[in-house]
């Protein structure tokens, strides 16, 4: 009896060792799993195209386009009307001296009296404009060929563009928009901020395509 | 309420109040300033201009939360600063006021603006004070006071 009770304890003890030194043998027991790399296919052309779709919903909503005219003054509201009080675009987009952005803007909403705010706010470049000159919003086409012209973006290469999503403060603040005078919310993009990163992503692996105008 | 550390006119102050509060209100009823006036409420018309960290502000729109640690100028300080005492100069010599209501923005304005570009053209001067409204119309003694206070300050 006691015999064979030392050959099943050997038994355990050998199955047991078989069992840690398998478990070590794994990735998960030496921490490679959340380091490994997905196999991941790069997007398809369609899915990039699709991708620029929904960015370029967000491109052209009013928390957006507003500060991307071709005008000598930015715009207001989801009506996209003229700025009032006589502002005006001066040479480096921030207004004029006595009536710059920050003359009322500051760097963060002013929700108890409805001016919005975010860090360094300004107009875009007239290279970045997405509306013509009679405030009629550029094609599809025409949006997507200014975003990937590196002479009119700032620059900006695929990754550059991705990182411009991620983490300029004027991106940011069109997804909390804070608070019109009224107390009423202004209305937001139709995506989220992690959804146009994300569709931003997809567009940049596939290459960043660009529809055709028809 | 929170308590708020402000620099005005080079005096450091100390105010207690909702972190909404407007910087106007602050200064009208907490520090007793009375120079900077409230017109409009809704940064429309200018007449509540000061300066924070040199920048022309109107403060009926910015809260006193957002001032940090940027100093205020007011109407009370300005004349402290060359320009500013050349702008008062110059306001005078071609006496500018008719009612005064909006004058200190104005002033406040016009300081900013030659600052920044101490030879303005009309087209400058117009884009520049094209934010602070006049009821009483004194837009061509303000645009040659400007002129002045330029002249002045070469």
């Amino acid at each position: 009896m006691a015999c064979s009770s030392r050959a099943m304890l050997r038994l355990f003890l050998t199955l047991l060792l078989i069992c840690a030194g398998w478990l070590a043998a794994t990735p998960l027991a030496s921490g490679q799993s959340a380091s490994r790399k997905e196999t991941v296919a790069p997007a398809t052309r369609e899915a990039g195209l699709a991708a620029w779709q929904q960015v370029y919903s967000v491109l052209t909503h009013p928390r957006c386009i507003n500060c991307h005219t071709a005008t000598d003054y930015p715009q207001q509201g989801d009506d996209r009307h003229r700025h009032l009080f006589n502002v005006v675009r001066g040479t480096e987009g921030k207004g004029v001296p006595a009536l710059n952005c920050a003359t009322c803007h500051q760097g963060a909403n002013a929700d108890s009296t409805g001016v919005p705010g975010a860090e360094n706010w300004h107009l875009a470049p007239l290279s970045m404009r997405w509306q013509d000159v009679n405030d009629k919003i550029l094609s599809s086409a025409d949006v997507c060929k200014s975003l990937t012209d590196r002479s009119k973006n700032d620059n900006l290469d695929a990754a550059g563009v991705l990182k411009h999503q991620q983490t300029e403060p004027l991106v940011h603040w069109a997804f909390a928009p804070g608070r019109n005078r009224n107390g009423t919310a202004r209305s937001l993009p139709p995506l989220t901020h992690d959804q146009l990163v994300a569709a931003t992503r997809t567009w940049v692996e596939a290459r960043m395509p660009c529809p055709q105008n028809p | 309420m929170e308590t708020y550390k402000l620099t005005v006119n080079g005096q450091p102050k100390e105010v207690t109040a909702d972190p909404g509060t407007p910087l106007l209100w602050v200064l009208r009823e907490d520090l007793k300033m009375t120079g900077t006036k409230y017109g409009c409420g809704i940064a429309a018309c200018g007449a509540c201009t000061v300066h924070v960290a040199g920048i022309a502000t109107r403060s009926c729109v910015v809260p006193v939360s957002l001032i940090g640690d940027r100093p205020v100028v007011t109407i009370e300080g300005i004349g402290q600063d060359p320009v500013g005492r050349a702008v008062q100069d110059a306001w005078v010599a071609e006496d500018v006021v008719q009612c005064g209501y909006c004058q200190s923005g104005q002033i406040m304005s016009a300081v900013a603006l030659l600052k920044k570009t101490p030879k303005p053209t009309v087209t400058n001067i117009e884009q520049s004070m094209g934010g602070n409204v006049c009821r009483c119309g004194t837009y061509v003694r303000i645009r040659e006071a400007i002129q002045t206070a330029s002249q002045q300050l070469k």
